[in-house]
């Protein structure tokens, strides 16, 4: 086996880890299938053509993060439209409702995934990265911005999703 | 908040969804991307300016030539006219290859904030090449100016030609000066650019305040 597909079978495992975290970048920035499947395309290829750079100074998932959400916020600033006209069930692609039961949990899910997709650029990367819980300083690196900064907008978002949730009769 | 956002990764987890991602698991397929993508997004936009680089030295081999070819006292409108206008051409060169190196300076493996301000700032430079090359337009009005034109016919001269390149003089000043940001709202501006590149403007300006916003320390 040479080194070329050593490497190949090497990234393809770090993405079959890491596609749930693609798939949620892609619905956070994608109002249709057709874009979802072209934005995951899009970040498979960048985090693919990237990674002759990787340092191991920084973690994979930080390098990973960068990766697929600058690939993500340049494709929704190239590809934006107008407000998603699809019903949201669907929009949150795919997602089959397995256990039937759950309809309010269903509806909350609905909820945040529109409050949070309704956010600005950046905002909504900052969310999903406080949403998949890592640590202020980590999301500080992937963004670019200061600890404090983290901290004090993520108050500022939680405390909007919260009134915006609030509002809604589950 | 997590636990619901726990929740729906749990039902990727559990729904065969992700066997749409089938495709990036095959090997062959990043063959393909590697030749496919490769064409596009900024390297598109790098293509563009290669092709307006090349374009451009062209133009100016050619005015050159003419140039040259003319360098004599009695032609001193002309060469000067035509010299400026190379001026121009190679300042216009000079930012586009600044633009080539910067889209090349562009790693997704920075800060998203380090990232998206790059290529926003790349995307509203195009403004300053346009301006720029506005600055050039009296010039194709002097060109044919001489000598003999003035001391020939000088009412047509100073009533008809100087005005001529006086008012394109104001208009190019005046688009310089004007051609920015702050005016991508205002109609002239509009009509001045096509709707699409005004589009695309308007929405990388309208982006970089958004990060100047997102990078401010909130208080």
């Amino acid at each position: 086996m040479n080194d070329m597909q050593t490497d190949q079978e090497e990234f393809l495992r770090l993405i079959e880890e890491n596609k749930r975290i693609i798939f949620k970048i892609c619905n956070s920035y994608c109002y249709n299938k057709n874009d979802h499947d072209d934005l995951a395309q899009e970040i498979v290829c960048q985090l693919w053509k990237s990674c002759g750079k990787f340092d191991t100074e920084y973690k994979f998932s930080t390098w990973m993060y960068r990766i697929a959400l600058n690939t993500a916020i340049s494709f929704y600033r190239k590809e934006k439209k107008s407000a998603p006209t699809v019903p949201l069930t669907e929009h949150l692609l795919h997602v089959e409702d397995n256990d039937g039961g759950t309809g309010i949990l269903e509806a909350k899910i609905n909820s945040l995934h529109q409050f949070i997709n309704e956010l600005k650029a950046l905002d909504r990367a900052l969310m999903i990265l406080y949403l998949e819980e890592k640590n202020y300083s980590e999301i500080a690196e992937i963004l670019g911005i200061t600890e404090t900064n983290v901290a004090t907008k993520i108050s500022r978002i939680k405390e909007k999703l919260k009134q915006k949730f609030l509002t809604i009769n589950y | 908040m997590k636990n619901i956002w726990k929740e729906y990764d749990r039902r990727i987890e559990e729904s065969k969804i992700l066997n749409m991602q089938s495709w990036a698991l095959n090997i062959k397929t990043y063959e393909y991307l590697q030749t496919q993508k490769a064409k596009s997004g900024l390297n598109a936009l790098s293509g563009f300016k290669k092709w307006m680089i090349f374009a451009g030295i062209l133009f100016i081999a050619f005015l050159v030539l003419l140039i040259i070819k003319s360098l004599k006292f009695q032609n001193i409108y002309f060469i000067g006219s035509l010299s400026s206008i190379v001026i121009f051409n190679i300042l216009a060169i000079i930012f586009y290859l600044r633009h080539i190196v910067l889209i090349h300076e562009i790693d997704n493996t920075e800060s998203l904030v380090e990232v998206q301000e790059k290529i926003v700032k790349l995307q509203t430079s195009t403004l300053r090449i346009t301006k720029i090359l506005f600055l050039q337009t009296p010039f194709y009005s002097t060109f044919f100016w001489s000598r003999a034109m003035i001391t020939g016919n000088p009412t047509a001269f100073f009533f008809i030609a100087v005005p001529v390149t006086l008012f394109f003089a104001a208009l190019s000043i005046w688009l310089y000066r004007n051609i920015n940001y702050h005016n991508a709202g205002k109609r002239w501006f509009r009509i001045l650019f096509s709707s699409k590149e005004w589009t695309s403007i308007i929405k990388a300006v309208n982006f970089l305040k958004e990060i100047e916003e997102f990078k401010k320390e909130a208080v």
